[in-house]
């Protein structure tokens, strides 16, 4: 299989799940930096988790609660027809899932040292939480938000153990890290290396552009 | 195998040893000397890579069992294809087969959508298990609508979770054979043949039907391919 369609594929999925992970990170990473709630501490780690979990054991997660008997994915099937089991968007919940932390951390981080000062001020100005938010400190912490973005970015691309359990095997739909392994068990893992110079290649150039974005 | 071997060591109070393995493996032990008398591939073009490394005896070879790919539903489905040409309805929108690079099983699946013209219906509805097990646990699940596997192995699933809906028509694949050959360098050639008549024998057929195996055809001369 030619690994053109799969990296198409799979800069596709990234880059879907980079969005997902930025619409649902950082507004969760601001509100995690500013406000003291009940059950903060368990939320927090719920986010973080992903980082040093082995992606099998997301992977099992998402079957549970999208699968045809779990919780969400019984509702989506029987309402739908719809799952995102065997479907690359199974592949995008998990890319996202696992590459939440790697934005979520540095996010908070540059939220947590934005001078508050800068936020007060605007207030006293006039400012309403969402504009402060948008005008204030969005722009004061977008280094750090634009490294964690980069880095997640380079780990959906990557993402492979929760990915290959959800989106499973397709003919002619797999993603790149999925046709390097699908090679490899075919015994013909001498086939894989266009694709495996590709992912290198390209994750390195995240992490170049990484170091860019976090040099002052 | 395991219950046949045991019945024959009973029936005939003689001693089997099985040693069970792909056949790569098998055949490099009998090519090393290993005391190996009957050589029982999974298929006939393994069997063909055995008479032509020339280590089993090919006028001795015969088929001891056949299995047959049936099309399964999870249980509790309703709405389920009842036969293969079902698969084409809009209804199905997963089928599960074995991954046909490295699952036999797969490819005798893809010989029979091939067969039936629903390639290009499945194309986008496939997807590809492991192995035949994996294949069964998706329709266990219910995360597809249908599989396809072996007879025997629909056997093992789960009680109550999958239903045989339909048995594919032999003509839509190539044969799976289960092939039996004397081993050349055997020294117990009258007692190896005798076990393979003892596996074509109705006692052995009936423990082998438990499990899901076809009868072999009926020619007692070594198959013709």
């Amino acid at each position: 299989m030619s690994f053109v369609a799969p990296m198409f594929l799979s800069l596709k999925v990234a880059l879907v799940a980079t969005m997902l992970v930025a619409l649902v990170g950082i507004p969760l990473a601001f509100a995690m930096a500013r406000r003291r709630f009940p059950g903060r501490g368990v939320l927090d780690a719920l986010l973080i988790v992903p980082l040093v979990l082995p992606p099998t054991v997301v992977g099992y997660l998402i079957l549970i609660v999208f699968g045809a008997h779990g919780m969400i994915g019984s509702i989506l099937h029987h309402a739908f027809g719809y799952s995102i089991v065997f479907n690359w968007h199974g592949a995008v919940v998990a890319s996202t899932i696992v590459a939440l932390p790697l934005l979520y951390l540095p996010a908070k981080a540059a939220f947590a040292n934005i001078e508050r000062e800068m936020e007060d001020l605007s207030r006293v100005m006039g400012a309403n939480g969402l504009q402060i938010f948008w005008h204030v400190s969005l722009p004061l912490a977008r280094r750090g938000i634009a490294s964690g973005l980069v880095l997640a970015y380079a780990r959906a691309l990557g993402e492979f153990g929760a990915t290959v359990m959800v989106m499973g095997d397709l003919p002619d739909r797999s993603t790149l890290p999925i046709s390097i392994y699908n090679d490899y068990v075919s015994g013909e893992l001498s086939h894989a290396a266009p694709a495996v110079i590709a992912l290198a290649a390209i994750s390195l150039a995240m992490v170049l552009l990484y170091n860019r974005t976090i040099r002052p | 195998m395991t219950d046949v071997a045991k019945q024959y060591e009973r029936d005939a109070s003689k001693h089997l040893e099985l040693n069970f393995g792909a056949t790569g493996q098998l055949l490099a032990q009998i090519r090393e000397g290993a005391p190996i008398d009957l050589f029982i591939a999974a298929s006939e073009d393994q069997m063909d890579q055995a008479v032509k490394a020339e280590l089993v005896d090919s006028a001795t070879r015969v088929v001891v069992a056949n299995n047959r790919l049936v099309l399964i539903v999870p249980a509790s489905a309703t709405d389920s294809p009842r036969g293969f040409t079902d698969l084409a309805s809009p209804t199905v929108k997963r089928l599960a087969v074995g991954q046909p690079k490295i699952v036999p099983a797969g490819q005798y699946a893809m010989q029979v959508l091939k067969k039936l013209d629903l390639e290009s219906s499945q194309k986008d509805r496939l997807v590809f298990g492991s192995s035949v097990r994996q294949v069964l646990d998706y329709v266990e699940r219910g995360e597809v609508d249908a599989g396809i596997v072996y007879a025997t192995d629909a056997q093992l699933a789960g009680k109550g979770k999958v239903r045989v809906v339909a048995v594919a028509d032999e003509r839509w694949h190539d044969p799976i054979h289960y092939v039996a050959a004397i081993v050349r360098a055997t020294k117990q050639y009258p007692a190896a043949a005798e076990f393979v008549r003892y596996l074509r024998d109705d006692r052995a057929q009936s423990l082998l039907s438990k499990r899901g195996f076809a009868p072999p055809p009926p020619a007692t001369q070594p198959a013709a391919r």
